[in-house]
């Protein structure tokens, strides 16, 4: 029997990408295996790599007072309510829960360490004004005009699926009507220097769970997920994407950047997320890995899904969609999770590109070469991130 | 669903007045001259003074983390040292770390900002950066203490503390985990400090040593407060208050949020965490004794908490159970003259 009161639904989607701006433009470009990955030099003097950024942001007013993440989080929130009415108290009465890592280091240049106030009294001002990572949640309830519970999430590269878990934990509470849930952020030299720094980034295009591979490619982008109560969606006769099932966080506690090898931390957070959706590992039909392209993570994880999927049947499916647009930090989370839904709903598995020598697993189905179709009846998102934190989220198919 | 009301079984807290295990003199504060920077004059500050972590804490290596690390350690190995709080007879998977902040690690971020300035961006330090990251206080915890339930930072504009109380005993009543640690805090950097000098929001009692006042604006502060909450209390735990019901919002109508939240049972005690005290000249639409009724006792927003703006409700609720109030129903009330507000219902013990 359903508790409608405790079953959350999704019931809109809206993504900005580098495919471009609403989830049918990153369907339609995964669906023809189309990569975003691109050869830069100008992010900064010295830097060549490759990243996938998003084109044309949409305008909005008053953009100064903008970071380049709280825009993308405002252009992927408006197309997630596309469909709603302005007026409606509902949407007025909404949280919003939004991930992110960058947040407003893209505003900031390096100048402010010689001198803050006078890098303020010479146009900084405002632009440091955006630094908090609070300001993206904030600055979608404003453009959205959006006065429930408002907060940002920051917990590195498992943010954006915590979001939506903090968000599905809001909604059992009653905190709001709805919740908009996801992440954003952008490119910025602060986090290509930061990971270059760390000689995490492949410089051509990244080759997750590849045995060759030799790290990752930053993207930018942001999702967010419209979440409410089944009874809530019901009352409202809201079409209804997906059913969150489950979800869990844990923590490695083994190192402040490095996954713990045997992957007994994500593995226990997998196992978590299917026990909350009583789901078993049968059912799964696939797995939108975390996958970043790294050494440590993709065996880390590997050892994660041996573990958590042991006893399975036949091997469980898992891709890396970060090789179609890198790797979007804050956002990752909850772009995956997007795509895990449109999954779902095309009843497609999206292989990982440039996947040729896999790592070796005898219980995980690496999805590479053609994209394969089959009917879904429940996937997985599983992030992680530095400092050990993991999350995963468990979704369903509605009911007809 | 556990039906069991979270308990605040212990507290630790690296603020002004020093790093503490429990309750806190809570005696008034004068702000602090700055010299950790060069000014053109006068600049006061609530400050926390330099201490040796591992002085507090033994075993500690705080040499490389930001100060905001270093504090959440130390707040967190205190406050569960006053919880009596054995982790070895507990499941370290189910013990979750909520972390808030405003800022995070700026002070770190600042010293990237200075490699990069010095060095180029392709210069920069590797050892610096992952220490930048917002959730590195939290995720340090964690390792300290082989936490590895659910580690969460977040940050809400005004009300990141409260945020952070009400999504961990989410948490425990959900029974995603047994306890949790909740954290608040935020650090003071010359950054931080002029940002609010140019934008005009700091008070006259900032560049002179005249009284503390909160006309004109406010008086930064830095600091970091933790809070043991239990889901199942263990029968020998202290109880310093029992969390019920919270509501938050970024705008919307407060009288209408804190009524139907308190419904017909007013508190005895509200405690005023008067967050957004950067814009605290702008008129607020209603004063917390409109809200409560006349009978309540009113323990007003203190400066040293206010200060610390996002992150200060923890202090101000610390600072309240301090002041030694009686047993009885108590509200905990944030308010933001951006608009919005943070409602927590409390029994306290």
């Amino acid at each position: 029997m359903i508790d409608a009161q405790k079953t959350i639904v999704v019931t809109g989607i809206g993504v900005i990408s580098p495919y471009g701006t609403g989830l049918p433009r990153l369907q339609a470009g995964m669906l023809a295996g189309q990569c975003c990955l691109k050869p830069v030099t100008e992010l900064y003097p010295g830097f060549r790599g490759t990243v996938a950024s998003v084109g044309d942001l949409p305008s909005v007013a008053g953009s100064h007072r903008y970071s380049r993440s709280d825009r993308l989080a405002m252009a992927a929130a408006q197309d997630a309510i596309a469909e709603f009415s302005r007026s409606g108290s509902v949407l007025r009465e909404s949280g919003i829960v939004m991930a992110s890592t960058v947040a407003g280091l893209t505003e900031i240049d390096p100048e402010i360490s010689r001198g803050p106030a006078a890098w303020y009294r010479h146009g900084g001002l405002s632009r440091a004004a955006s630094y908090p990572v609070s300001r993206v949640a904030a600055s979608v309830g404003e453009h959205l005009g959006i006065e429930g519970p408002n907060c940002a999430v920051s917990v590195a590269c498992a943010s954006g699926a915590m979001a939506i878990a903090l968000a599905a934990n809001m909604l059992l509470d009653e905190a709001a009507p709805m919740i908009l849930a996801g992440g954003s952020d952008a490119l910025s030299p602060f986090t290509l220097s930061g990971f270059n720094s760390l000689q995490a980034l492949d410089p051509e295009p990244c080759r997750p769970f590849d045995q060759n591979r030799n790290g990752l490619n930053l993207g930018e982008g942001a999702a967010v997920l419209v979440l409410e109560t089944l009874a809530h969606a019901t009352k409202r006769d809201a079409k209804i994407l997906a059913v969150l099932r489950g979800w869990a966080m844990t923590n490695d506690a083994t190192h402040p950047t490095a996954p713990q090898k045997d992957g007994i931390g994500l593995a226990c957070c997998i196992e978590r997320a299917l026990e909350m959706a009583a789901c078993g590992i049968e059912e799964v039909g696939y797995v939108n890995a975390h996958g970043t392209g790294t050494p440590l993570n993709d065996i880390a994880e590997t050892h994660a899904y041996e573990n958590a999927f042991h006893g399975r049947s036949r091997p469980i499916p898992v891709s890396s969609t970060k090789s179609y647009f890198g790797h979007c930090l804050g956002a990752a989370g909850a772009l995956e999770a997007a795509i895990t839904i449109t999954a779902m709903q095309a009843s497609a598995l999206f292989p990982t590109l440039r996947l040729t020598d896999p790592i070796e697993s005898d219980q995980v189905d690496w999805l590479r070469g053609e994209l394969r179709r089959q009917p879904l009846p429940a996937a997985m998102s599983v992030s992680a991130g530095f400092g050990g934190s993991n999350a995963a989220l468990v979704f369903g198919r509605p009911r007809a | 669903m556990n039906t069991t009301l979270p308990v605040l079984t212990g507290i630790g807290s690296v603020t002004p007045y020093g790093p503490l295990a429990g309750l806190i003199s809570a005696a008034p504060l004068e702000p602090g001259a700055i010299t950790a920077w060069t000014s053109p004059g006068l600049r006061r500050a609530f400050l926390v003074e330099p201490f040796r972590p591992a002085s507090i804490v033994p075993g500690l290596k705080t040499r490389r983390l930001d100060r905001l690390s270093a504090w959440a350690l130390v707040a967190a190995s205190l406050a569960l040292q006053d919880a009596g709080v054995d982790l070895n007879l507990m499941d370290r998977s189910r013990i979750a770390v909520f972390f808030a902040s405003g800022f995070g690690c700026v002070e770190l971020t600042e010293a990237f900002y200075q490699s990069a300035a010095t060095n180029g961006w392709a210069g920069t330090d590797p050892i610096t950066f992952p220490e930048t990251l917002g959730n590195s206080p939290a995720s340090h915890v964690a390792l300290f203490h082989d936490l590895r339930g659910p580690n969460v930072t977040v940050s809400s504009k005004s009300f990141a503390a409260e945020s952070a109380l009400l999504q961990a005993a989410s948490l425990l009543r959900h029974e995603q985990a047994d306890l949790a640690i909740v954290l608040a805090g935020d650090t003071l950097t010359q950054a931080v400090y002029e940002w609010y000098e140019v934008a005009q929001l700091l008070a006259p009692a900032c560049f002179s040593n005249e009284p503390i006042s909160s006309a004109g604006g406010f008086i930064p502060s830095e600091g970091m407060v933790a809070m043991v909450l239990e889901g199942a209390v263990r029968p020998a735990a202290r109880r310093y208050a029992t969390l019920g019901a919270g509501r938050w919002a970024a705008g919307g109508d407060v009288q209408a949020g804190v009524r139907q939240l308190l419904g017909d049972e007013l508190p005895e005690l509200t405690i005023c965490a008067g967050n957004g005290a950067p814009c605290a000249s702008t008129p607020l639409t209603c004063s917390a004794r409109d809200l409560v009724g006349e009978d309540a006792v009113i323990y007003p927003a203190q400066a040293v908490a206010a200060g610390m703006g996002e992150a200060g409700g923890l202090l101000h609720l610390l600072l309240a159970l301090s002041s030694r109030p009686g047993p009885g129903k108590a509200l905990m009330l944030g308010r933001s003259a951006h608009g919005g507000y943070a409602a927590l219902r409390l029994e306290l013990s």
